[in-house]
């Protein structure tokens, strides 16, 4: 499946004094199966645009096509797209609004009139596909969860839904490292086991370089950067301008090119890193004092 | 989906005019006479002279109308159904019929009382937006605390209806944003809020309104913590950086609510109703 967006305006509050454009011809295209992180700055329009992808807001100027339809379209099933096309919010506290957890997951699948067996298999299914304990959460209150279980269950209500591409807004924002480790770890899965078309909208440059095929770098309402995350991530400096830190490892890299060491700069991976520091290391003839 | 856009309510739009420079209690009383004629209005024309004062000080306090209006927009299913029910169902000893369905009829009477009364509450709208456009909340609380502080020797806790009175103001574009959340939310996963027929809609935000509810105590509860934090022990004694002063521009304006609310009330008297 595949998202198209041409010539997107984007500007809220439209005919008041407090109107401002967030977004200025965005273009961009998503195919299926692809996994494409979307990063910039606070109020770079990262959250406005991708709320265009699930037709939550509704192109005026430019267009947006996914799967073949206009989301403008008056008569485009929107319901429908929406569960092709899901959405997990930046803030899991506003996105679960029902009481228990079996409650709000199920809350998709019946909107889509599934049965009541299949509603049930589906709650099983997402909630294993995240790992968290059916029967030990199926009755248990929103509240009393964790903000790393919260998270899970967000995302668990939208894959009850069974969607085709899964938007995921900065989901690891406030997590300590191993909640954001087993949700990143979820996701990957989700990408390579259901073959599901990701789209993380973060802040953080290191989750982009892990897990990214592709990078997407918006900045005050426009593209500024496409391309293979390996590429992009070469253009440190140009990344820091606009206020982004680059991956802890490409920073490393960096610094020892610029000793006149002869490392390989794209390297994302840390092993791949690490190899190609020890094989500069070995050719220079510096000796590891430790061994 | 936008919802925050309709919101006019407890939005202030900064500028320096007049009308913004006005002490807030002298607006205050401005806006409590203005409220008080419309009840005493009860003819087409006189609502157009009032309308035409009330868009003139918009106009002056450059407050685009436009805005105004689109805060209308939520409002306008239920005056409506106002306006029908008027219209069908108002009784008057010597009203004519104009339509009717098998018992129900619509008469004469009923038409100019349903008018009237939308006519109303669009003037009240008019008031409020005006006031509470050009007055930042602060001086409106402060304003209205000194205003009612006479009460206060009869028991009325006057500063706490003050606070109270801010609160709610100040918390309506915030639950407005966060309606707008939880809609979204539940569009996310197929609720479909932007299609489909009044009734249908109508039942589907009555959804979104169970976790609003339970988000907003749970705000009022964040809201408790945060004013004991700081010590809010009701407002007594309380002193404050700003304090309020008349001026002429105050007198002014009194001698123009005095000179409009005697021409309405004479055009009144001059020109009976219907018209």
């Amino acid at each position: 499946m595949q998202i198209e967006v041409k010539n997107l305006d984007k500007s809220f509050g439209e005919g008041t004094p407090f109107e401002k454009q967030v977004l200025f011809q965005v273009n961009l295209k998503i195919e299926g199966g692809e996994f494409v992180g979307i990063i910039g700055p606070t109020r770079a329009g990262k959250t406005t645009l991708a709320q265009h992808f699930n037709a939550l807001y509704v192109p005026r100027v430019g267009k947006v096509l996914v799967d073949g339809i206009d989301t403008a379209d008056p008569k485009a099933n929107l319901a429908q797209l929406r569960h092709k096309v899901g959405y997990v919010f930046q803030n899991p506290e506003h996105q679960l609004f029902k009481e228990t957890v079996g409650e709000d997951v199920s809350f998709g699948p019946q909107k889509q009139g599934c049965s009541r067996e299949e509603v049930e298999m589906r709650v099983q299914e997402a909630l294993q596909l995240v790992g968290l304990d059916y029967h030990a959460l199926y009755r248990r209150d929103i509240f009393a969860l964790s903000g790393g279980q919260k998270r899970r269950v967000a995302i668990a209500g939208i894959l009850a839904c069974h969607p085709q591409v899964l938007v995921l807004d900065d989901i690891t924002a406030g997590l300590d490292p191993l909640g954001r480790e087993n949700i990143l770890e979820v996701i990957s899965r989700l990408h390579q086991q259901k073959k599901i078309t990701i789209v993380l909208i973060t802040h953080s440059m290191d989750d982009v370089a892990r897990l990214a095929d592709r990078t997407v770098v918006m900045d005050q309402g426009r593209v500024v950067m496409d391309g293979p995350t390996g590429e992009i991530f070469l253009r440190a400096g140009e990344l820091k301008q606009l206020g982004l830190e680059i991956p802890q490892v490409t920073e490393i890299l960096y610094k020892l090119h610029r000793e006149g060491f002869q490392v390989s700069l794209d390297s994302l991976d840390l092993e791949e890193a690490v190899e190609s520091i020890a094989g500069e290391l070995q050719k220079t003839g510096v000796k590891d004092t430790w061994s | 989906m936008e919802l925050t856009r309709n919101v006019t309510l407890g939005v202030y739009l900064p500028e320096k005019t007049w009308v913004h420079q006005l002490d807030p209690r002298s607006k205050i009383i401005f806006a409590v006479i203005l409220i008080t004629l419309i009840f005493f209005i009860d003819t087409y024309t006189a609502y157009a002279w009032f309308a035409l004062f009330i868009l003139g000080i918009q106009r002056i306090s450059r407050v685009p109308l436009s805005f105004v209006l689109t805060g209308l927009r939520p409002m306008i299913p239920v005056l409506v159904i106002i306006w029908i029910f008027q219209f069908f169902f108002y009784e008057a000893a010597d009203a004519s019929t104009l339509v009717s369905f098998w018992v129900i009829e619509g008469t004469d009477a009923g038409l100019r009382m349903g008018n009237l009364i939308i006519l109303r509450v669009l003037m009240l709208y008019l008031v409020i937006t005006t006031l509470t456009l050009t007055t930042t909340l602060v001086n409106l609380t402060h304003g209205m605390e000194i205003l009612i502080a006479p009460l206060r020797r009869v028991g009325v806790p006057s500063q706490e209806l003050a606070m109270v009175m801010v609160i709610a103001l100040r918390f309506v574009p915030t639950f407005a944003e966060e309606l707008e959340k939880i809609i979204k939310a539940q569009m996310a996963r197929g609720v479909a809020f932007d299609r489909g027929n009044f009734l249908r809609r109508a039942v589907s935000i009555f959804g979104a309104f169970l976790p609003l509810f339970v988000n907003a105590y749970k705000r009022g509860e964040e809201l408790i913590v945060a004013m004991e934090a700081r010590n809010y022990s009701g407002g007594r004694g309380r002193t404050r950086m700003k304090t309020l002063k008349m001026c002429r521009l105050d007198l002014a304006g009194a001698i123009v609510m005095l000179a409009f609310s005697l021409l309405l009330l004479i055009l009144i008297n001059l020109i009976p109703p219907p018209y």
